[in-house]
């Protein structure tokens, strides 16, 4: 089982997929963009901000514990900090299992526990803001 | 704390035996205004007690949904707090 959690400063990348480990069938990829509106209201961005090392160790255990009891190959997470871009990339979620539906079930249940035990934190960037690009 | 009476009045001494400054984050510091809390602690202190004194030194915060880290893991009320350990208040997260 493999395990693997990175907090990047800025927007994420595409996606490299990498070569699976004998016996995948299913490879998921998860990715959380940055929404235009929050609320109804446009944005510009979100600044994240994150409490490490207790985010990644939290990523980690929550990962650990969801490949376990779903019997997966590999669950590795990526999350921004600082400033994303609207339209951008700032959370990528892959999981390589045997079958489709344990990998995507899975998923469910880790996108869960992260927005309920991952301490970060986003905050809406408006037009006109002080810290705006503008 | 020692409770002495004398002329018929109940005197308190609060003896505090360390002082945790616990960090703020996200929606909270920015309610409170402030990277930091300090609160003042009794030797016997526990997670709880931290919980309860900031809501005390900030009562601006709405502490419903808080949960306190110590040493970056998430603490159970009854957890004991000792000095020099890592303290942070952890409101309503939005991640992912």
């Amino acid at each position: 089982m493999s395990v693997e959690v990175h907090i990047v400063d800025g927007a994420l990348g595409p996606y490299e997929p990498g070569e699976s480990t004998f016996g995948v069938g299913a490879v998921i990829v998860f990715e959380g963009v940055v929404r235009p509106a929050e609320d109804g209201v446009p944005i510009e961005a979100l600044d994240y901000e994150a409490y490490e090392p207790m985010a990644s160790r939290q990523i980690g255990a929550i990962a650990h514990e969801l490949a376990s009891e779903f019997g997966l190959f590999a669950m590795h997470v990526w999350h921004s900090t600082g400033r994303v871009p609207a339209g951008r990339c700032s959370f990528r979620l892959v999981v390589e299992s045997a079958h489709r539906k344990e990998g995507l079930a899975a998923c469910d249940a880790f996108i869960d526990r992260f927005k309920k035990d991952v301490p970060i934190w986003k905050k809406p960037v408006h037009r006109g803001d002080a810290d705006s690009a503008e | 704390m020692g409770e002495f009476a004398h002329w018929g009045i109940v005197e308190r001494r609060y003896s505090w035996a360390m002082r945790v400054e616990v960090r703020l984050f996200g929606p909270e510091r920015a309610a409170a205004g402030r990277d930091t809390v300090a609160v003042d602690l009794a030797e016997s202190a526990t997670a709880g007690d931290v919980l309860a004194a900031v809501g005390e030194a900030c009562p601006g915060l709405s502490l419903a949904a808080a949960r306190l880290a110590v040493n970056h893991e998430f603490a159970e009320p009854a957890r004991a707090i000792a000095s020099g350990d890592e303290v942070a208040l952890i409101g309503l997260v939005s991640g992912g």
